[in-house]
């Protein structure tokens, strides 16, 4: 096992995965601070049976492996979320005022009249997100474009959808959908099992 | 995309979840959401402040907006990073960032981050600026995304 230094800068190494096991993880918590360096490899206590427990034996890093479950994150996620009606099948959903767009691959010097004069053509924009990196000030790279009626956004998507704009190569889809893009808990039976059952329009 | 199959645009797994919140003389208030593998985007937000209300909401997305989720993680190189050296959850507050992307997963755990002096003067200020950086871009993401779809004003 690799010493408290090391853990700084390097992955934790492959054959610790098989610590994946609850009980191991109840034993071990974070009693003693020091201790806790030394122990790298434990089950999440945060995620409790959430979906990203699940699947194969990843690389697992950082004190939330480590912590005691009191958090309450139980009590938090669970019980009702409100959520727009829905039938739950494929296809986008309708959002509160109107149908909403996102658009990836926006330039990062883009300003919201070059997403107007682009997108407004389809429709007039009700609203227009176009959000900036924090770090940077710069665009962060997406714009969500809301419309009044799913004919606009319908156009916007097919028209603009692997279009240029502002010389990059603009991904445009619905953002919402109705339903699931695949089965809840499905386990990951090859690397590439799920990649086509999605309900979106296109890529 | 010239991405790996693991990589921003792969279609390995991906789970997100950031929360941070306190426990005071109003309760336990906390902000908390999550991107599930299936597309689920759930928000909670718990403010006893004033009202006693608590904002819970969810809606299923796009493959396409979980994708720039990804690369937004992914740009950010946070899954190099390691929570060690951050300051620990305290009595003002405590942050966590999960996030499963193809084989790697992360459970960050830290403190409160009032503003970047914290950061600098913290014993890991490259690491802690990035979790800084990247928890308002995925905050600003997700409220957008709340916003335009509830007509509600997340915070």
């Amino acid at each position: 096992m690799s010493n408290a230094a090391d853990v700084d800068a390097l992955d934790f190494e492959p054959d610790d995965d098989d610590l994946m096991d609850e009980e191991a993880a109840v034993d071990v918590d974070a009693s003693s601070p020091g201790a806790a360096a030394t122990i790298p490899k434990l089950k999440s206590a945060i995620t409790g049976g959430s979906a990203a427990a699940a699947a194969a034996p990843k690389k697992t890093k950082g004190r939330g492996f480590r912590e005691e479950t009191d958090t309450g994150r139980g009590n938090r996620m669970s019980g009702r979320f409100d959520s727009l009606d829905s039938d739950g099948g494929p296809g986008p959903e309708r959002s509160i005022e109107g149908w909403i767009i996102l658009v990836t691959g926006v330039h990062e010097e883009a300003q919201e009249d070059d997403l107007q004069n682009a997108f407004g053509e389809f429709g007039e924009i009700k609203n227009l997100h176009l959000n900036l990196d924090r770090r940077t000030g710069f665009v962060k790279g997406y714009a969500l474009i809301e419309y009044e009626s799913f004919e606009e956004a319908e156009k916007a998507i097919a028209s603009m959808d692997g279009g240029e704009l502002l010389t990059q190569t603009v991904n445009v889809d619905w953002a919402f959908s109705r339903g699931p893009f695949r089965r809840k808990n499905n386990r990951r039976r090859s690397p590439h099992g799920h990649r086509s059952r999605s309900p979106r329009r296109r890529f | 995309m010239a991405e790996e199959e693991n990589g921003a645009a792969g279609g390995g797994e991906f789970y997100l979840r950031y929360y941070v919140g306190h426990k005071g003389k109003f309760g336990h208030e906390f902000l908390e959401f999550e991107f599930r593998p299936d597309g689920k985007l759930r928000y909670a937000n718990n403010s006893n402040y004033k009202n006693d209300t608590m904002i819970r909401k969810e809606v299923f997305l796009t493959p396409s907006v979980l994708k720039e989720c990804r690369r937004i993680v992914s740009d950010s190189e946070i899954m190099k990073e390691d929570d060690n050296n951050w300051p620990e959850p305290d009595r003002v507050g405590r942050q966590e960032l999960e996030i499963v992307m193809g084989n790697e997963h992360i459970s960050f755990t830290t403190s409160k981050i009032g503003s970047l002096m914290d950061v600098q003067t913290s014993k890991d200020p490259e690491g802690l600026r990035i979790f800084y950086y990247l928890v308002q871009d995925l905050k600003c993401f997700v409220f957008s995304l709340i916003s335009l779809h509830f007509k509600i004003k997340p915070i």
